[in-house]
């Protein structure tokens, strides 16, 4: 008889295996959901296809979609290298916004200079909104999941604030936005602006540093073995909060990108859900920065066939459920992952099932 | 003054009572060593739930009853990728949330903004309500009230400090091994248990949507979820304390109310945030400044990590 046994590590083959299993069996649930509620799931299946890799416009919101979601996914790739999880993507995204809209509504000057102020002032924003679940985390050991996380709730209320509120746009009278922003990212390919490359840029940076670098290695290290790390003398507070700080600064950036890229204005529930999803992403990507770009990219696709599957009267929500559904499905998948083959036990005789012995006398 | 106070507590009585219940069912996951981050979605499910059964039947025992059922379901589906397959807790809890967001939110869309037609109406407790402050706060409120602050914690405390099934569940969180030699069925007490939780998740949901806002909206958990879990870190994992944090937070909201009914000069959209800044603040302080606490307060040994019979 075969028999599984569980081993630690899971090689990548088994992984992607069992993640194209999931896959699958995430695409045959839907279908059947979509097949039930009366819907033709080929004719849909064919729809998402055109409109998603089929066509110029399907391909540039790929694009746009998969910018932030690399550095989302990037901000919670690196905390996970240490072994932390950072929920509050979508916090420090939201005040990555709010630092580079303040810069770019209230700083006159030519987009050369009001550029990267914005994306340093919006990185120093989301590193402060990381700074008390960072030092709470590295100092009193408080649970860095949940502090993460309800500092998000905050983030989204006082965008709206601000957006309704001071800086609210008093030239055409806006609803929950400010006003125009006058700089931009320049477009490179149809909508698709210089964001795009800058964070793939980012992402091979972080790879390398993780791989190549003692900074890297230590965090990996204090990651993957805290006690080995502790005695080998390697100052894991210190690493601890330089990565949690980078973390809000990468998902910062991607509300940066977002407000002078795509949106141009501030304006309440702006994030979409981009930091949640970044985690799905860094899932996806097994704690690996460079897999975080095919990672974005899946993730991308399913919320470009997400805006496909709402022009057929199916609500924006469904996509939220689909990634969840996915989400489960792969943490099953990674799991099975781990188990091997093993050849059966061999039953020694009952005669000889006990060592025999030795005799001295 | 006397009003004030009693219509403040009031409203922290009805507001933290989603709290509480839905920390209560936390404690009972957590005690046994799974952590469910899936409350968000499972209340959110429970919310909508309760409100498309009230409008096709209007009665909200039933609608209470559904969300029961659907947030147990939530849950088996959770305990089953965590508990039985052994899949990573905080991703499979990730992805409950999202699940229950989203799927709520869509069979949702067609009720969202309906008023629901019947609510758990307040009821007066013969003599008890007719105490000062505490009694129309406590016995003069919806009958859910008494049963979430009292009777349920009075239960489980009793179940997991008096019981020898108790103290098996426990040993289950604290030391899954051991508790395996001594014949207790670690996953199926693990599974179990996690479902009863979700299951008071989901009722938290059609609490939150038949007696303290009821109508269904879109996001209208807000957190809430969320606030539990946190809750149950400040209560140290006790039933007790969770309903008393969530009554807690129920005066914190309730002052928010307060500021906004009043017109503090405070804008709407901060006062909300009260909740959040303050659960960060009970989850961060008490570990800071006493450190004492960090033993008595303590997690259960095994919290979230899946156990393995064949590997020690």
């Amino acid at each position: 008889m075969m028999r599984f046994q569980r081993f630690p590590t899971a090689p990548a083959r088994l992984v992607l295996a069992w993640r194209a299993a999931a896959l699958v069996a995430a695409a045959l649930i839907i279908g059947v959901l979509l097949a039930l509620s009366g819907r033709n799931v080929f004719e849909l299946a064919e729809l998402v296809l055109k409109s998603t890799i089929g066509s110029r416009f399907g391909l540039e919101d790929l694009a746009l979609f998969m910018t932030p979601l690399i550095l989302t996914g990037s901000a919670v790739t690196v905390t996970s290298r240490i072994g932390l999880w950072n929920i509050g993507a979508e916090g420090q995204f939201y005040l990555g916004a709010i630092g580079a809209a303040g810069v770019g509504l209230y700083m006159p000057g030519s987009p050369l200079l009001v550029l990267p102020a914005m994306a340093i002032v919006a990185m120093l924003c989301g590193v402060a909104w990381i700074a008390v679940p960072t030092l709470a985390r590295a100092w009193a050991g408080v649970n860095e999941i949940i502090t993460t996380l309800l500092l998000n709730f905050v983030a989204g209320l006082l965008t709206y604030w601000l957006a309704t509120g001071p800086w609210r746009d008093r030239v055409t009278g806006a609803l929950a936005s400010t006003g125009r922003i006058h700089v931009a990212i320049p477009e490179m390919w149809g909508v698709v602006h210089w964001g795009f490359p800058v964070a793939l840029l980012i992402a091979c940076g972080l790879a390398a540093i993780m791989t190549w670098t003692s900074w890297g290695y230590e965090v990996r290290i204090s990651g993957a073995n805290p006690g080995a790390a502790r005695y080998a003398g390697m100052p894991m507070r210190a690493r601890i909060i330089a990565v949690m700080l980078l973390s809000g600064a990468l998902a910062a950036l991607a509300g940066m990108f977002e407000v002078a890229g795509t949106v141009h204005r501030l304006q309440g529930g702006m994030a979409d859900n981009f930091g949640y999803l970044g985690i799905v992403v860094a899932v996806l990507a097994r704690r690996s920065c460079l897999a975080v770009i095919p990672a974005a990219l899946l993730m991308a696709l399913i919320l470009d066939a997400g805006i496909v599957l709402q022009t057929q009267q199916l609500a924006a929500t469904v996509v939220l459920a689909i990634t969840g559904l996915v989400l489960l499905l792969i943490a099953i998948g990674d799991e099975l992952a781990h188990y091997r083959p093993v050849a059966p036990a061999i039953r020694p005789a009952t005669s000889s099932s006990r060592p025999e012995k030795k005799v001295t006398a | 003054m006397i009003a004030l106070l009693t219509g403040l507590l009031s409203t922290a009585v009805l507001a933290g009572g989603v709290l509480a219940l839905a920390a209560l069912g936390e404690v009972l996951a957590e005690r046994v060593g799974v952590t469910d981050l899936g409350v968000e979605g499972l209340m959110s499910l429970g919310a909508a739930t309760a409100i498309i059964t009230v409008i096709n039947v209007p009665d909200p025992w039933l609608g209470l009853l559904a969300a029961v059922a659907v947030g147990a379901l939530g849950g088996a589906v959770f305990a089953f990728a965590a508990v039985i397959m052994r899949a990573n807790q905080v991703l499979c809890g990730l992805a409950i949330t999202f699940l229950g967001l989203g799927l709520s939110a869509t069979i949702g869309h067609s009720v969202a903004g309906m008023p629901a037609p019947v609510t758990f109406a307040p009821t007066h407790v013969p003599v008890l309500a007719s105490i000062p402050v505490i009694g129309p706060a406590f016995f003069a409120q919806n009958l859910l009230v008494v049963p979430i602050y009292l009777l349920l914690p009075a239960f489980f405390h009793w179940l997991l400090f008096h019981t020898r099934h108790g103290l098996n569940m426990r040993a289950v969180g604290e030391n899954p091994a051991a508790a395996d030699a001594a014949g207790i069925p670690v996953t199926a007490m693990r599974f179990w248990y996690v479902v009863l939780g979700a299951a008071l998740a989901g009722g938290a949901g059609a609490y939150l949507s038949l007696a303290v806002i009821p109508s269904w909206s879109e996001g209208m958990v807000s957190g809430r979820g969320w606030i539990a879990v946190a809750l149950v870190i400040f209560a140290g994992y006790r039933p007790f304390n969770a309903a008393g944090a969530g009554l807690l937070f129920g005066l914190i909201t309730a002052i928010g109310f307060l500021g906004q009914a009043r017109g503090w000069p405070i804008a709407a959209p901060v006062l909300n945030m009260l909740p959040y800044l303050g659960t960060l603040a009970f989850i961060i302080l008490p570990v800071v400044l006493f450190k004492r606490m960090r033993r008595a307060m303590a997690a259960p040994a095994a919290l979230g990590t899946p156990y393995y019979r064949s590997i020690r």
